[in-house]
């Protein structure tokens, strides 16, 4: 770290010593390489131990670090120092809408029981055999769903999210990227099921378009886009049940 | 507040305003997107009650014309212009956002997209005002 410092107001949470959060500041040094997360480790490693949060790969690629940094959700490994005004202290928050444990530390089992509900795994009515092969895809195939298949589960999205915040029963940007994924993979027979959730009450159509998600997403996966054209997907399915109520539908 | 858990120490749920639309640029944006949706309804409302004007005879028609004509349906309508442009613009370019064009393996890039739609809302406007006013 350089010479220069740099002031952190950092939220803290501790149960046992107050029954609400309150902020601790701290004077870090700092270099153009040094990123929030550096930060955060200086002040656990050498000023206060008690600091708690999550980190794990420093290089934007677990998707643990996830904090509120200056009122933005942002992965702090990704966050540089140098970025934010001189003058003023950096606030670190955990990650907003979320229950927080410790800290800067969330509660996300919610949000782990909404990706599983949305069965993010390959769905076949009938397994082939192993000695079939495997399913071949066409680069145009996988093409389709690339893009929605980038998510870290940061769940910077949730908390851009202010449906999320309003409504703690909403699935979901990340889990509705990751179900819009799966029914874009020609490999999968799952678009029935997952339908099932993607068009509960809760699901697709809570979503009023901020487009806060897609904003924030550090891989570009853009949920957004994915939760619209899931919501033109079961309207098309709902108007061909209604038009054509016998027939094989997609 | 604070909750406790099956017997696990409390986790703390933060309250979230009444006026967390206006915390962020991104969410105050999306508060003008909707809040021009009312400009719309409104444009709606005043077509609708131009019809009913016209179906109560010739002297209610031109009584509704005579309003439209004063100062403050000027400066109603101008209002109700602006926010209907926002909200039709704003619209367009979330469909844009939505809607993928392919190409064989190339997607077609959001801003011809746009560009697009644009061009048929403009082509559409035209023909009506043509319609509306030429003919």
């Amino acid at each position: 770290m350089g010479k220069r410092t740099k002031m952190l107001r950092v939220a803290r949470y501790r149960p046992e010593r107050a029954p609400t959060p309150y902020f601790d500041e701290y004077e870090v040094p700092y270099a153009d390489d040094t990123v929030v997360l550096d930060a955060l480790n200086h002040i656990k490693d050498d000023i206060d131990g008690s600091l708690s949060f999550r980190w794990s790969c420093r290089m934007g690629v677990c998707g643990s670090c996830g904090m509120m940094v200056n009122g933005e959700p942002r992965l702090t490994c990704a966050a540089f120092l140098r970025e934010f005004p001189a003058r003023s202290a950096i606030v670190v928050e955990p990650l907003q809408y979320f229950p927080v444990i410790r800290d800067l530390v969330v509660d996300m089992s919610d949000f782990l029981d909404k990706l599983k509900e949305v069965k993010p795994w390959m769905i076949r009515a009938e397994e082939k055999a192993v000695e079939a092969g495997e399913y071949l895809q066409t680069p145009e195939e996988i093409d389709v769903y690339t893009q929605f298949s980038g998510c870290i589960n940061c769940m910077l999205c949730y908390s851009a999210c202010p449906v999320v915040g309003q409504d703690p029963e909403f699935l979901g940007p990340a889990a509705i990227a990751l179900a819009h994924r799966y029914n874009l993979d020609s490999r999968d027979e799952g678009r029935a099921e997952r339908r099932e959730v993607l068009g509960q009450e809760t699901g697709v159509w809570d979503c009023t378009f901020v487009g806060a998600c897609t904003e924030v997403c550090p891989k570009d996966v853009d949920p957004a886009a994915a939760i619209q054209r899931s919501k033109v997907e079961a309207a098309t399915h709902g108007l061909q049940a209604l038009v054509w109520p016998f027939g094989r539908r997609a | 507040m604070s909750v406790t858990q099956g017997g696990r120490s409390p986790v703390y749920v933060r309250p979230m305003p009444r006026t967390w639309w206006l915390r962020t640029r991104r969410y105050r944006r999306f508060a003008i997107r909707e809040l021009t949706s009312v400009a719309v309804t409104a444009s709606s409302v005043i077509l609708l009650a131009l019809l009913f004007a016209l179906s109560r005879g010739r002297d209610a028609y031109e009584g509704f014309l005579g309003w439209l004509d004063s100062s403050g349906a000027v400066v109603l309508s101008a209002i109700i212009l602006a926010g209907v442009l926002y909200h039709t613009i704003t619209w367009l370019r979330l469909t844009a956002h939505i809607q993928v064009v392919r190409l064989g393996r190339r997607v077609l890039p959001r801003h011809l997209v746009l560009a697009g739609l644009l061009t048929l809302w403009v082509a559409v406007s035209a023909i009506v005002a043509y319609l509306h006013i030429w003919l």
